[in-house]
């Protein structure tokens, strides 16, 4: 079995110092019998967008879960606008979510959904605010369609109007990718953006990296249960000291660089390749300050310096293979 | 009243599928159904004896473990409880509304069986007694099964199952060897409710007060325990 990553990989809370986060998970654990679903978590998040990032079963529906409500922490305490999340239907008023399951009440229009959501929250005009949230989510068309009627996407985005309905502060969003197509995706992205901007705080998982690296400010790597990291994606990757950095360089002369690079402190490999000379070095910011130095003093002109391995996809996969 | 009225109303509208409507008409025109056969028959008009066995002891528990279970069960099972649980609303709020809606949809089908069972056969007593008697009975009765069977589906999956079982086990054959158990039969009050309008009843039902209060005791308890599960309600599945 694969060992989860050491704690010392996470950085600690995401939030700024001095500043209440609006969610706040406190060394919670989470299980069911003899089974951790989540054990001893520890973050906080401010506005803008974060992905929860992690491989099935690692946990992160259950975080969402806790976040939301929804779930009891058998240990620590889920707080969010600085009050506990669970058994506090209140909570409501300033959070929407998004559940994974596709499950929407399939004899209701997708308006319908969304007044149904508007009238439950207690808005003051609850059609005005299933309009505005159906125009928000590109729904208009099908909006007076059943549900039942409609794709996975569709479907994805009646539920995200049923939740923005009474302009939560906090959202919560499992999955909202699943289904949608390339230009819904991007509308979504291009959304969410605009609610992060407004001074949300929103927290989406998805498994599809590609779009937590398009979206997402910061990320929460789940493993196994635990938090692996949690910050900036290339942050978390310069953490990462016992992983060499990894960059390709096209220069003037790559033979005459590699060989001259052999000799800082900074770089202990370098290989020929075609048309580039790949470089591995344990010390990102060495290297970095080394790399202009040594080629000027060797005469080669650099044409392209390119890190290749600080992309979400490489940190995801050294984080869950540790 | 103004956040029950969207709940009242997607229940409704769940619980109204056209499958399930017409399982239940079915189940609640039984009775009609029988006392035509009865009636084009010449056969011995007695609606009290219907009424009784047929739909005291079998209909109306039936039909309002289905709706009962249905309520927020199906929902539960199906995962759209969680739209009405992220909401601001008081956890007893949910529970009365879908409480009032499987009640009154139990009313909504047993009652009309009830009235037109009685007025096509008649009684051998007093027609109007048996109406009364047994409309009553049955208005508070189904009330109290289908406020039971709500609040049995917020505890297990399996509200269905354990449902009939109560009803035929429990209520079937135990109520019936042993004295003590009737005061845990919703249908023994039910009964003992009809007798108190002047019904005849066969056997030995319970006394008019203590059925009362059995089965205000039942919706309360149902109330209560319902809104309490609510407020630990906690999602099932996710990784």
């Amino acid at each position: 079995m694969t060992q989860p990553p050491s704690p010392s990989a996470a950085p600690a809370v995401t939030a700024a110092p001095n500043v209440t986060p609006a969610l706040e998970v406190d060394h919670v654990s989470r299980w069911y019998g003899n089974v951790v679903a989540v054990n001893d978590i520890s973050f906080g998040l401010g506005a803008g967008v974060t992905g929860l990032l992690g491989p099935n079963g690692a946990g992160k529906s259950t975080l969402l879960h806790l976040m939301a409500g929804l779930l009891a922490p058998s240990a620590g305490r889920v707080l969010v606008e600085g009050a506990d999340a669970w058994r506090r239907p209140e909570l409501y008023r300033h959070l929407g979510l998004v559940p994974e399951r596709e499950s929407v009440h399939s004899f209701l229009t997708g308006r319908e959904f969304a007044r149904l959501n508007a009238r439950l929250q207690g808005v003051a005009d609850p059609d005005g605010a299933a309009a505005r949230a159906i125009a928000t989510v590109d729904l208009i068309d099908a909006a007076d369609r059943p549900i039942g009627t409609y794709s996975k996407g569709m479907r994805q985005r009646a539920k995200l109007a049923g939740a923005l309905v009474h302009e939560p502060r906090v959202l919560l969003l499992d999955e909202p990718f699943n289904g949608m197509d390339p230009r819904q995706r991007l509308h979504m992205m291009t959304l969410l953006r605009s609610m992060a901007a407004e001074g949300r705080t929103i927290l989406f998982s998805s498994h599809i990296l590609e779009e937590v690296e398009r979206l997402a400010d910061s990320v929460l790597v789940v493993y196994a249960g635990r938090l692996a990291a949690a910050g900036d994606f290339r942050s978390i990757r310069r953490l990462m000291t016992d992983r060499p950095h990894t960059f390709t360089v096209r220069s003037s002369d790559d033979r005459r660089l590699a060989a001259a690079l052999m000799a800082d402190a900074s770089v202990f490999g370098t290989e020929l390749v075609t048309g580039h000379v790949a470089i591995r070095t344990a010390d990102y910011d060495a290297f970095t300050r080394a790399l202009p130095t040594v080629a000027r003093d060797a005469a080669v002109t650099l044409f392209e310096v390119r890190p290749t391995d600080d992309s979400l996809e490489s940190v995801f996969s050294y984080l869950v293979r540790r | 009243m103004s956040v029950m009225a969207p709940l009242i109303e997607v229940t409704l509208r769940g619980l109204l599928g056209r499958r399930r409507t017409i399982l239940l008409a079915l189940l609640a025109g039984l009775p009609v159904l029988m006392a035509l056969l009865i009636k084009v028959s010449g056969g011995r008009p007695d609606s009290d004896r219907i009424l009784d066995t047929l739909v005291v002891r079998t209909v109306m528990p039936l039909v309002a473990l289905i709706i009962g279970t249905a309520a927020i069960g199906s929902e539960i099972d199906d995962g759209t409880a969680v739209y009405l649980i992220i909401k601001p609303i008081p956890r007893s709020r949910i529970a009365l509304s879908k409480i009032l809606v499987a009640a009154g949809l139990t009313a909504a089908m047993i009652i009309p069986a009830v009235l037109l069972t009685a007025l096509l056969l008649g009684s051998r007593n007093d027609t109007a007694t048996t109406v009364v008697g047994f409309t009553v009975a049955c208005l508070v009765g189904g009330s109290a099964y289908a406020a039971a069977f709500v609040t049995l589906s917020l505890f297990t999956s399996r509200a269905l199952l354990l449902g009939l079982a109560y009803v035929l086990i429990w209520e079937g054959v135990l109520s019936g060897l042993l004295e003590g158990t009737k005061f845990l039969s919703i249908r023994q009050a039910t009964l003992g409710v009809a007798a108190a309008f002047g019904v005849h009843v066969p056997g030995d039902p319970l006394a008019p007060g203590v059925s009362v209060a059995v089965l205000i005791v039942v919706l309360a308890v149902a109330f209560a325990l319902g809104s309490w599960r609510l407020a630990r309600f906690e999602i099932r599945g996710g990784d």
